[in-house]
């Protein structure tokens, strides 16, 4: 299968159920049956990693190879040298990562709708035309600033998710789930406000001067 | 007779009641605003409310259903002229991107938009998306596109920083260095030397501190430099043979050449009344702070493209102004401000040793003044003062100050350079004024000076310094450089002359195109705008550029 | 173009450095009588690294996701922009909406602490169609406050500025406890001479409302809690007063564009 096919939600799930490493093992580029697969599968899973890292995994887990079909003893090399590294980090959420265990699993379910949803795929999809081609504007963007958009969403998208998440479970005030998910009660408060004005929570009651937050009637 | 047409600018509060109640009266009226919708309500501030009627609340309904009322939101007026009467105006409508009669406010699009923004129909209270509605009384939607970043925005030539930093990051310098080249002939000299308003607006120092945008311009310029490559310019292939002067080899009149090179023309003659190019970035700007030959290697890249640069010849000497009118179709005036305003003191005219900075620099620049002994004194608080200093210090003099009659929080200069010029040495004197030039056998030995403290502030915002009576003291000195501030020098025009001045003698000319009120003459740089920074003298040249070739094209 | 009011909405990525580069330069010995250039400029690494410190700031990112999103296909991205020469009998220049104000003193709070707001926001937070759908909630942590302070922001400026300015002060008083339960106002100004003669005693039934003839001087937070200490001078010498919110009073300002049209006109700006 192209690597470009591998979606990073697998890679979310995958860690969820408990393994301790992904490793992909892809052409080189230029030998791209489907010209460009690998390439944007590189750059997915660089947006991948960058996920993992900001949300406390470890980055190694996430590996990306390159080798030909032809170079049988490199494969066998990359493989033992990932199996190494992994066994250096240890078992996910037992010291290798900035998370330890029951919270590194909530995380990654984050991670799992923020790779799934349809802001990320789609923009991380625009990589190839943005710095080909140009945006709706015409505007050709660098490396760096396509990373940069990125890398918004990715903190956007994961604090967001989290507090629906967290509201999923029941309705809070912004202070509980500025305690809860330890972000700032300010910024908290702010993505209230925006999902309010997207429809995705509503207020409920008043208790003891901080109104309660709850998931809108039709997303439930 | 014909409806009176009125344009009502900005749909606030007043703006909508102006502009219902001149429809009312039967005129025809065109009501501009620049944000995408009309106003939102408002607390009353001229009479106390009750709580259950607290806001007024224009009748958008009826301004919009007005039938002598057209609407331009997210408009901008521009190019306003009064003629006859009349008032011209040009409205730009930015696109809403969003076609309101269509949408159905399913809020489909903000749900999914990736991009967070501050709502400023709420203040920046709000959060809003790169599409969303502005107003939610009517929720009509909107995209916000900016068409610049800040940084870019507030560059004097709109340079694309955000793209040429980028290409950095990546490690792409050539290409970065090129982006910079679409816009600005001289990166080595500019990113060395200028106060960047760029970083002042750069979004980062909300976060924690500004890109260091213009040492990164640096930077991609010295790549260069140090891997030898000779860059080449395209100039375009259609080619105009009209004739073009320019007085003046600054920044200003250098960049007007480059452009018009660029374009393709072929017949660009650069007048420069001393032996060397660049303006005040040669002969002010010293060498510690930009190379000459850095400077140099800029200047020729322009020439090679094909521009001609006359030196020692000064227009209204060695050819007078009314000859270059004659013998060309177009002229550009970027002659910059090198008249040093004097202090006005009794015995400043007396004595020698006593020279104003754009002198003292410039003799040093070329090579005229060599070395420095005794005592001197800098009088002012700009940069040139710095730089006088700066250069004083260097040529060897035993002691150098700088006096200044305010304190260092109101010095015109850059902090940065007056902290340089306190780390090598210089010695600052604030509250303090020259009151007379002493001097022995035609000679300077010393200045007599007074103590100021500060009053109230004044036109410009900074406090006002106020001499404190009894409190003068003499100080000893061989050389005093007044740096005071630089006036135009206008006496290369005829005696007679039609130009249209300002009170500060510099042109007055127009803002979109540069030229003065006489055609086919244009100015830009410090001979328009008075003593400034090199990169508005070349988004003057810029200007002009543009101008001239218009002028030109529709002749 | 218009800008965004309140600068740009940053949002800080981890790996990114937040210290900006710093040039290195020749020592003050080596620079003593000669002209060597003292900035010897970054080195690769160090420009690398701070160009990476750009946000590349963007508003629209020009995804088209809205686009694919909208079922009635209203949004179009080629929509142009469109030029009007247009002629004019008259012409009147109102302050735009952009509600642009002078500057205030850092010591206020406004900028530093979020639940110091301006009156503007103020007024948008009590309006029903307002971000907080009319209620007062502090922007600190989404609480309804129950002790509210509203402060002058220019208490050096005349009786043209105060009076207005008062007036809408109140009028937000008389709003906020009105929709919000046992809430207390303290309104920290100089009175002006009108205000005191016509507006103060109808001011003064305000129920919950405390007006103080006084100057604010500086906006705290306190180390151990969220609250805010005001610290003003009133009628009776320098005073300190905790608070769980705090708004300042603004001057207006026009915004540049629109005193530039009034200059180029000629023509004074008329305002409500
Ligand atoms: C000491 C000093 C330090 C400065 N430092 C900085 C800085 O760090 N950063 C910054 O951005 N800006 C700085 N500036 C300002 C900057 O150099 C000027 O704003 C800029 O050079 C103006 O460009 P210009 O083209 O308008 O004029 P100029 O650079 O002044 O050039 C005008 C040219 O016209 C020539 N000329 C004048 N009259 C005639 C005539 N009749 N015939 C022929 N030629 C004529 C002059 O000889 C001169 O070469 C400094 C200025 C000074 C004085
Ligand atoms: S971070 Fe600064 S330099 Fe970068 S795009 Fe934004 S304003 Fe420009």
């Amino acid at each position: 299968m192209c690597t470009g096919r591998i979606d990073p939600v697998w890679v979310a799930r995958a860690l969820k159920r408990g393994l301790d490493g992904f490793l992909i093992v892809g052409c080189y580029f230029g030998d791209c049956h489907y010209i460009s697969g690998n390439v944007q599968a590189k750059a997915k899973m660089d947006m991948t990693r960058r996920l993992l890292e900001h949300i406390g995994v470890n980055g190694k887990r996430l590996s990306f190879q390159q080798c030909s079909s032809g170079e049988g003893a490199r494969f066998a090399e990359l493989v033992n040298e990932f199996d190494q590294q992994i066994r250096e980090i240890g078992p996910i959420g037992e010291g290798g990562d900035q998370l330890g265990k029951p919270e590194i699993f909530e995380k990654l379910q984050i991670a799992e709708a923020v790779l799934g949803g349809e802001k990320m795929r789609w923009v991380i999809g625009k990589r190839t035309p943005f710095m080909e081609s140009g945006n709706m504007y015409g505007e050709i963007f660098t490396e760096h600033e396509f990373r940069r958009a990125i890398d918004m969403i990715i903190v956007e998208e994961t604090e967001t998710q989290a507090i629906l998440h967290s509201l999923n479970k029941g309705a809070k005030s912004v202070e509980q789930l500025s305690q809860e998910l330890e972000i700032p009660s300010e910024r908290v408060f702010r993505y209230i406000r925006a999902l309010k004005r997207k429809g995705f929570v509503e207020m409920g009651q008043i208790i003891e001067r901080n109104p309660i937050y709850q998931l809108a009637s039709q997303e439930v | 007779m014909e409806n009176k047409k009125t344009l009502v600018v900005g749909a606030g509060p007043a703006g909508v009641r102006l502009a219902l109640e001149r429809a009312e009266a039967g005129e025809q009226v065109t009501l501009v605003e620049k944000f995408p919708s009309l106003g939102a309500e408002r607390i009353p501030r001229n009479r106390l409310i009750n709580a259950e009627q607290a806001f007024d609340s224009p009748d958008l309904e009826k301004v919009r259903d007005h039938k002598n009322i057209t609407i331009f939101p997210y408009s901008e007026v521009k190019r306003v002229t009064k003629e006859n009467g009349k008032i011209k105006a040009r409205v730009i409508k930015h696109s809403l991107r969003v076609d309101n009669t269509k949408c159905n406010d399913c809020k489909a699009c903000i749900r999914v938009c990736p991009v967070n923004m501050f709502d400023d129909f709420n203040e920046g209270l709000g959060f809003r998306t790169a599409v969303d509605y502005f107003n939610p009384i009517n929720a009509e939607y909107n995209i916000f596109k900016e068409d610049m970043p800040v940084c870019q925005r507030t560059c004097p030539v709109n340079l694309d920083i955000r793209g040429y930093v980028g290409l950095i990051a990546d490690g792409k310098y050539a290409e970065s260095l090129a982006r910079i080249r679409e816009r600005l002939p001289f990166p080595a000299s500019i990113g060395r030397v200028c106060p960047h308003p760029c970083e002042t607006a750069c979004n980062r120092q909300y976060l924690d501190e500004p890109i260091s945008i213009c040492f990164l311009k640096r930077f991609v310029a010295d790549v260069e430099i140090e891997a030898g490559i000779e860059p080449t310019y395209e100039t375009a292939e259609k080619k105009y043979p009209e004739k073009i002067a320019i007085i003046g080899a600054g920044p200003s009149g250098l960049t007007c050449a480059h452009d018009l090179a660029k374009m393709g023309y072929e017949n660009i003659k650069v007048f420069e009344a001393l032996p060397v190019p660049g303006g005040y970035l040669w002969v002010g700007i010293p060498e510690y702070r930009l190379p000459k030959k850095i400077l140099q290697r800029e200047v020729d890249l322009i020439a090679k493209m094909g521009v001609e640069i006359q030196y020692n010849v000064r227009i209204g000497k060695d050819i007078s102004f009314e000859e270059l009118r004659n013998q060309y179709d177009a002229i550009f005036i970027g002659a910059g401000c090198h008249r040093g305003l004097k202090l006005r003191v009794p015995g400043e005219d007396e004595y020698e040793g006593i020279i104003d900075c754009v002198t003292f620099l410039r003799e040093q620049a070329l090579g005229i003044r060599k070395e420095g002994k005794g005592k001197l004194i800098v009088i002012g608080g700009g940069n040139a003062a710095i730089d006088s200093a700066r250069v004083g210090w260097r040529m060897g003099y035993d002691e150098v100050y700088i006096l200044y009659r305010r304190t260092r929080k109101e010095m015109p200069a850059n902090p940065w350079e007056v902290d340089a010029a306190e780390h090598e040495g210089v010695k600052l004197q604030f509250l303090a004024a020259p009151v007379e030039i002493l001097g022995e056998n035609g000679k300077v030995v010393g200045m007599k000076c007074i103590k100021m403290e500060l009053g109230e502030p004044d036109a410009s915002g900074r406090r006002r310094p106020v001499p404190i009576e009894g409190s003068e003291y003499v100080i000893e000195a061989e050389t005093i450089v007044p740096a005071i501030s630089q006036g135009t020098d206008l006496s290369f025009l005829p005696e007679e002359h039609d130009f249209k001045l300002t009170r500060w003698n510099t042109f007055d000319i127009d803002e979109e195109t540069g030229a003065t009120n006489i055609p086919g003459v244009f100015a830009g740089g410090d001979v328009v705008s008075g003593p400034n920074i090199a990169i508005r003298a070349i988004a003057g040249g810029k200007r002009a550029a543009l101008g001239i070739h218009e002028y030109l094209r529709s002749k | 173009m218009i800008y965004e009011k309140h600068g740009r909405y940053i949002i800080p990525f981890d790996d990114v450095p937040s210290q900006r580069a710093v040039m290195p330069e020749i020592s003050v010995e080596e620079r003593k009588g000669n002209f060597v250039e003292v900035e010897t400029g970054f080195p690769e690494e160090m420009a690398v690294n701070e160009a990476k410190r750009c946000l590349g700031c963007r508003r629209c990112l020009g995804c088209a996701l809205c686009w694919a999103e909208c079922k009635p296909e209203a949004i179009d991205f080629s929509m142009p922009d469109e030029t009007l020469d247009l002629e004019f009998d008259e012409v009147i220049i109102t302050p735009a909406q952009d509600n642009t104000f002078e500057r205030l003193d850092k010591a206020l709070g406004y900028g530093i602490y979020p639940h110091v707001i301006t009156d503007l926001q103020f007024e948008r937070m009590l309006s029903p169609t307002g971000p907080t759908d009319g209620l007062v909630m502090s922007p600190l942590n989404g609480q309804i406050p129950s002790r509210l302070a509203i402060i002058q922001g220019h208490p050096e400026e005349d009786e043209n500025h105060l009076l207005p300015s008062l007036i809408l002060g109140v009028n937000e008083s008389i709003l906020a406890l009105h929709k919000t339960e046992e809430l207390e106002v303290t309104l920290v100004s100089p009175f002006s001479d009108t205000f005191e003669k016509d507006y103060l005693p109808e001011a003064k039934k305000v129920k919950g409302l405390e007006l103080v003839n006084g100057k604010p001087l500086s906006v705290k937070q306190e180390t151990d809690g969220l609250g805010l200490l005001l610290t003003y001078t009133g009628t009776d010498g320098e005073k300190q007063q905790e608070f769980d919110m705090i708004v300042v009073l603004t001057k207006p300002k026009l915004s540049s564009d629109i005193s530039n049209l009034s200059k180029k006109l000629n023509q004074e700006v008329v305002s409500a």
